[in-house]
């Protein structure tokens, strides 16, 4: 492996709350989004159930588990939900939100921000 | 095939037990011999519309080729039709299988309650049906257990029913003769509630007419033109209810219900499991009250019987194929006195022993209300 090198990739208002701009770092393609809470996410751009460029998908909130017959919808802005199958996966820790099984989960790299750039570790 | 040389008893091991989960005793003179089980208003109906024997539940295309669905060597030898004595059934089949509990299921009062009779008819007849079998069948050998019918065109009378008989020590599954309305429908949860409240589980099982007349499931796709077409096809309302019942969150709201599929087969389940669960990984928020993976509500609700047991070219890849479903979801069935039965001394021989006892005994045993 490379070593690891930080990536300043643009200001914090470059990127709008909730919704993914997908940006080339050293030919890789990342998926860097403002959550809801201030926090920034950096995502590899490749579902890991079958490759589709999941930063595309929509940044939404989901309906939680509840009673036959009701809806309940929570976590809004929290859940990036694959263009192509449907995965829903949680930004907060890049899990999948169903954990039975065998459950994949999002490679998502350090980002932080300096003196108001987005820095990106990879 | 895997095919001994003549019938043998289910295993030389006499510590070797089987529950028989589907066999059929047929009511002689059909209505009319139930005629003293129901008000005399009704049996003057029936009298009068001379609907003394019961319909025919297949029309000439659906006919079986070689002209019964019986075993012409399960006749008793009073005469009959085969499976109509009592006493001879359990000499034929429990005491020459050394079988200890067999599940009786009345496929008369199935076909009656589905399609050939009208809803009120339907309620009538099941109750007499019903108590007829009670009376006639089960006093005779208390190895004889009963899945009681119930009258499906009326999901509150079947209800009723369930709640009027339901306690009797010898009932152990009720007999759900299935409409073409899936069953995870909530026209069946009136039916649910009752059976969780009497710890009874729904047994299904085709009634006849499927496939023939509107009012039973039919399969998928179009009318089947002969009796072979229709018979592989079956299994198509098995696959399709096992689906409904997990999406629709039957087992979320009756968490004590239990289902067996009787007949429907088996093998198809695995790669229904495998697409269910993966569909339900894709989208899951559209039916959040199915909080588990549909294999986990299907492994803990569901069971299937084995007969009829498909055969393969070489019987080990039935064996493979049982093994990677697992060995808790299926129950041993005969299906006697139909011509397609499967007796235990031919069946699953090539499983390991454990395994084989679980499917011959252990399953049912906690899968039907065995006291």
């Amino acid at each position: 492996m490379a070593e690891k090198k930080q990536h300043t990739v643009g200001k914090t208002t470059d990127f709008p709350v909730g919704k993914f701009k997908i940006i080339d770092i050293g030919g890789r393609e990342i998926g860097i989004a403002q959550l809801k809470n201030g926090e920034f996410r950096a995502v590899r751009n490749v579902c890991p159930h079958k490759g589709a460029p999941v930063c595309k998908g929509p940044i939404v909130g989901t309906h939680l588990p509840s009673a036959v017959g009701e809806l309940i919808y929570g976590r809004d802005g929290e859940v990036l939900a694959c263009p192509w199958h449907g995965f829903e996966f949680d930004l907060l820790t890049g899990d999948e939100l169903i954990q039975s099984g065998k459950p994949t989960k999002l490679l998502m790299f350090p980002v932080a921000v300096e003196n108001d750039n987005v820095v990106v570790t990879l | 095939m895997d095919m001994p040389e003549k019938s043998v008893p289910s295993s030389q091991d006499t510590a070797f037990k089987v529950v028989d989960c589907d066999v059929h005793p047929y009511v002689k003179d059909g209505i009319s011999s139930v005629f003293p089980y129901m008000p005399d208003a009704w049996k003057q109906r029936f009298l009068r519309k001379r609907a003394t024997v019961g319909a025919e539940a297949r029309s000439l295309k659906y006919l079986h080729p070689n002209g019964q669905v019986n075993r012409e060597d399960a006749r008793p030898p009073c005469g009959g039709v085969s499976g109509s004595d009592p006493h001879f059934l359990v000499q034929d089949l429990l005491v020459k299988n050394r079988i200890e509990h067999a599940v009786l299921n009345c496929l008369q009062t199935g076909a009656l309650c589905s399609t050939l009779a009208g809803t009120d008819e339907s309620i009538v007849l099941c109750a007499a049906f019903n108590d007829y079998l009670i009376d006639q069948w089960l006093k005779v050998d208390n190895r004889l257990k009963f899945a009681m019918s119930v009258p499906s065109q009326d999901p509150q009378a079947a209800a009723a029913e369930i709640r009027r008989i339901g306690k009797h020590p010898q009932i152990v599954a009720i007999s759900l003769p299935l409409l073409n309305i899936l069953m995870g429908n909530r026209y069946w949860w009136p039916i649910y509630e009752a059976a969780q409240e009497m710890q009874l589980p729904i047994l299904v099982h085709v009634t006849g007419p499927d496939s023939i007349f509107y009012g039973p499931p039919i399969a998928a796709g179009g009318i089947p033109d002969s009796y072979v077409e229709r018979y592989v096809t079956l299994n198509q309302a098995g696959e399709s209810s096992v689906n409904s019942l997990v999406f629709s969150g039957v087992f979320e709201k009756f968490p004590n219900l239990k289902v067996i599929f009787v007949e429907y087969g088996f093998l198809w389940l695995l790669p229904l499991l495998w697409r269910m669960d993966r569909t339900w990984r894709q989208l899951r928020h559209e039916v959040p009250w199915v909080k588990k993976s549909p294999v986990e509500y299907v492994h803990k609700h569901i069971r299937f019987s084995t007969q009829p047991i498909d055969e393969p070219e070489d019987p080990k890849d039935l064996d493979k194929l049982i093994d990677l479903m697992g060995y808790d979801q299926l129950c041993f069935s005969t299906d006697y006195p139909h011509w397609d039965n499967d007796m235990p001394g031919q069946s699953l021989r090539g499983l390991p022993k454990a395994e084989r006892q679980k499917i011959f005994w252990g399953n049912a045993l906690t899968t039907f209300r065995m006291r």
